[in-house]
């Protein structure tokens, strides 16, 4: 099984627009200051306004143009995102892979550790972390990918596990390949669709989590977010500013979490042989 | 009574027996065996006193040394002392004299004055050799070819001589024929001194009860008969019982790789020999008794490559590998066969290192094998049961069979390259750019297990682990890969240790067998006499349980 994955994700219906979603998203937030003439925090003087084409999305009850909110917003979530997965999946590479390579003792409390973690409410101890602590972005980031790295490991120990034991590893050490060897030329290269496919669903959990911490206003109030917007929005319901406050948000965090998941169904697609459709070699 | 002396024979300057060294005593039967221009022939007739070279040494005959007699004395103990029964029962009568007056002249020769006395006496050796009055008077060509070689059997038999000397005395004749005449030399032999010269190894084994094999005008191996069939030790002997077809051969006829030389300095069969050194080369070995006969040969015999002993594995109360003695000699095909969970692959990994060892040590050229040996590591390889799994699937076909070179750091690129072709080419694959790029998921199984095994073979191994190398591939395929396998044997030595459940495989391809149940050794012996004769209960239903499927019924 010789796959080009990119190749693959993009010839699958799915995998072409969840690309396509979260390359929009990723233009959207990286080009926000040539898309508005405002800045997140700049104050208009005028409140609750509805879209028009000085405010495409109107502002809100202080007065700050929705629209570059929600750029900015996009800005956010990405980065919390992508942080967070990024980490978390160095972490679960780190812990899964050594426990799978070492085995052991080692491995048997990592895996307890890891069934431990697991276990654990994540809200609760966001906001027992956030009472303590003064949050800011950075230890947002850090919290979720605590969160997120165990099922990681377990999905790294149980690939690492299973080509430690492959006919083409035993080879290899029949030669006499070291340690080292092995690592390099068998185990990494084969870890990289598994470590794609974490990735991706860790990027969605993390999305989602941070939009659901700052919904619950236990993140940084200075950092502009669509789950503080939504919360925000959501005291003024009585009014008709949901329409243009509290629904593009809305909308904006539905689709990131769709592109990530077209995207990740699309690569599981390709990598799980019982749900692929044809195989297509390399060269054909 | 007759004692051969380091005997040297040469005919204008080719030296066709070196320093033979031979002792016959009263009712030793001894068989002369080796290939055709091995000096067997000039062996009988240097003892005759027939041989047309310059001969030194000693040859003592009761005492007296045959070569200092003067040409008179030996004319008179030829034919009535040492007689010889010559090959090719052709040309050995005279066409124009009756069976009967030739067996007469013998007699004559040697002073019988009654003419009816003399004629009692061959009257007396016909019926010994059976041929009846009738066709004693017969010409040669009116006789069948049995006949005319029991005539020659009664020429020699007439003077009743001391040493009998017997060239050939079976070929060209049938299967009945033959036995005929080898009962009727198991019945003459006797007391006698008999030297029997033969290529053909059923007739020696039947007749003689010590064999010398002669290579290149040396005897490189004696021993008693039995024994030296049953477990040869020197390399040539084991070439020799491989490429003749017993009726009792189970394995297919492999030859020995190249040809007969002789005015070869060092030991005669070391261009030809597999696990040559370099003292081979340099200087003729002894032939020195080691316990077992006497044997010619720098390393003693074929040598013990692989030794397990005692080797043991458990996984948790499990014991998948129990107490396991096997040894693998250079050049040999040790089949592994049981059924499946029997701890075959666990022992050939344990062997290899892949697994580590409870308890028990590996032994690789007599010496312990420890965890990072480089050289076990590029000696011994090998070859995985499933060919596509043990290729990786992201490594072509140049990058696959390289890797091991690579592990090494053996050679440059383009040294690499070369290697890499060269062991494509030896299991019969293309090896031009474009099958080099190719995946494995490109190619067929067959193909496959070809690259895999090209891959095991790049480094040159001395011994192959094979694991059910052929259990994913139809018969042809497989039949190819054996052919493989068994030629790399021939040519290069390769020792193979061959895992597998199928004891009709194992039949062609293996020397020896060793059939494991629940992680022992429960038999190990020859292959023809494992599958003929079964002694485990567990061999026997193995055999059993095999035997269902035949292909002939009936």
């Amino acid at each position: 099984m010789h796959i080009n994955i990119l190749k693959e994700v993009k010839s699958d219906y799915m995998g072409r627009t969840g690309l396509t979603i979260l390359l929009s998203l990723l233009a959207l937030a990286l080009l926000a200051p040539l898309l508005t003439h405002y800045r997140p925090e700049d104050y208009t003087g005028l409140i609750f306004q509805p879209p028009s084409a000085r405010h495409w999305l109107g502002t809100n009850d202080v007065g700050q143009d929705v629209w570059t909110q929600l750029l900015y917003g996009a800005r956010n979530s990405l980065l919390t995102g992508g942080g967070a997965a990024v980490l978390a999946v160095l972490f679960s590479l780190l812990t899964g892979g050594s426990a799978a390579l070492l085995g052991g003792m080692y491995d048997r409390v990592l895996m307890r550790l890891v069934d431990a973690m697991l276990v654990i409410p994540p809200v609760i101890v966001v906001i027992l972390t956030a009472a303590y602590l003064k949050p800011n972005l950075l230890l947002l980031i850090v919290i979720i990918s605590v969160f997120l790295w165990p099922a990681g490991a377990r999905m790294v120990r149980a690939q690492t596990l299973a080509l430690k034991e492959s006919m083409h590893v035993m080879a290899a050490r029949s030669f006499g390949g070291g340690r080292t060897y092995v690592l390099k030329r068998h185990l990494a290269p084969e870890m990289g669709p598994v470590l794609t496919a974490i990735i991706i669903q860790f990027a969605r959990r993390s999305v989602f989590m941070e939009a659901g911490v700052s919904f619950l206003g236990i993140s940084d109030p200075s950092l502009v977010s669509w789950g503080k917007m939504m919360q925000d929005a959501l005291q003024f319901t009585y009014l008709d500013v949901w329409k243009w406050w509290l629904l593009p948000p809305g909308f904006a965090l539905s689709l990131t979490i769709i592109g990530f998941t077209f995207t990740g169904t699309a690569l599981e697609t390709v990598m799980n042989p019982r749900l692929r459709k044809e195989v297509h070699h390399a060269g054909d | 009574m007759l004692e051969i002396k380091e005997l040297n024979v040469s005919y204008n300057g080719t030296q066709v027996l070196k320093n033979v060294n031979l002792k016959l005593e009263k009712g030793q039967f001894l068989s002369i065996i080796g290939e055709s221009g091995a000096g067997k022939t000039t062996l009988g007739l240097s003892i005759m006193g027939l041989v047309e070279g310059s001969c030194s040494g000693a040859m003592l005959f009761n005492g007296r040394d045959l070569l200092s007699m003067c040409e008179d004395e030996r004319r008179r103990l030829r034919g009535s002392k040492l007689a010889m029964v010559f090959q090719n029962v052709e040309n050995t009568l005279h066409p124009l004299y009756t069976i009967r007056e030739q067996i007469m002249e013998a007699v004559l020769v040697h002073g019988a004055d009654d003419k009816r006395k003399a004629l009692a006496k061959v009257s007396e050796i016909l019926a010994l050799v059976k041929i009846d009055g009738d066709r004693a008077a017969r010409y040669p060509h009116q006789l069948s070819g049995g006949e005319r070689q029991r005539a020659l059997i009664a020429m020699a038999l007439v003077n009743d001589p001391e040493v009998l000397i017997l060239d050939e005395p079976t070929a060209s004749l049938d299967a009945f024929t033959k036995n005929e005449i080898i009962q009727l030399l198991n019945e003459i032999a006797g007391d006698k001194v008999t030297l029997l010269i033969t290529h053909d190894l059923a007739v020696a084994a039947q007749l003689s009860n010590q064999m010398a094999v002669l290579y290149g005008g040396r005897i490189i191996e004696t021993g008693p008969s039995e024994k030296l069939l049953a477990n040869p030790r020197h390399p040539y002997t084991r070439g020799l019982l491989r490429s003749y077809p017993g009726m009792d051969t189970t394995k297919d006829l492999q030859g020995i790789p190249g040809k007969m030389a002789h005015n070869v300095t060092g030991c005669p069969f070391h261009p030809r020999c597999t696990q040559r050194i370099n003292i081979c080369a340099q200087e003729a070995p002894e032939l020195v008794d080691n316990g077992r006969g006497m044997i010619a040969c720098h390393r003693g015999g074929i040598i013990p490559l692989l030794e397990v002993k005692k080797l043991s594995k458990t996984f948790g109360y499990y014991k998948a590998v129990d107490d396991v003695q096997l040894t693998l000699y250079e050049g040999e095909t040790l089949a592994l066969v049981g059924e499946s969970g029997s701890g075959k692959t666990t022992l050939a990994k344990t062997v290899l290192g892949l697994l580590r060892a409870d308890a028990g040590a590996i032994f690789y050229e007599l010496e312990k094998v420890s965890a990072g040996d480089a050289k076990f590591r590029r000696q011994v390889q090998m070859i995985f049961q499933n060919p596509r799994e043990s290729i990786s699937h992201r490594m072509n076909v140049f990058q696959a069979v390289k890797e091991p070179l690579d592990i090494h750091r053996l050679g440059s690129e383009e040294e690499k390259l070369a290697l890499v072709r060269e062991a494509l080419e030896d299991v019969e694959l293309p090896s031009d750019d474009n099958f080099l790029n190719k995946y494995p998921h490109h190619l067929s199984g067959g193909e496959n297990q070809r690259v895999s095994i090209a891959r095991a073979l790049v480094m040159k191994p001395r011994v192959l682990v094979a694991d059910e190398p052929t259990s994913a591939l139809d018969a042809s395929v497989q039949a190819k890969i054996i052919k493989l396998l068994l030629n790399l044997q021939e040519r290069k030595g390769l020792a193979i240790l061959l895992i597998t459940h199928d004891l009709a495989l194992a039949r062609k391809a293996s020397d020896r067998i060793a059939v494991m149940l629940a992680g022992r050794i429960v038999e190990e012996g020859p292959t023809g006499r494992v599958l003929a004769v079964p002694r485990h209960t567990f061999t026997k239903s193995l055999l059993q349980n095999s035997r269902v499927g035949q292909l002939c019924p009936g």
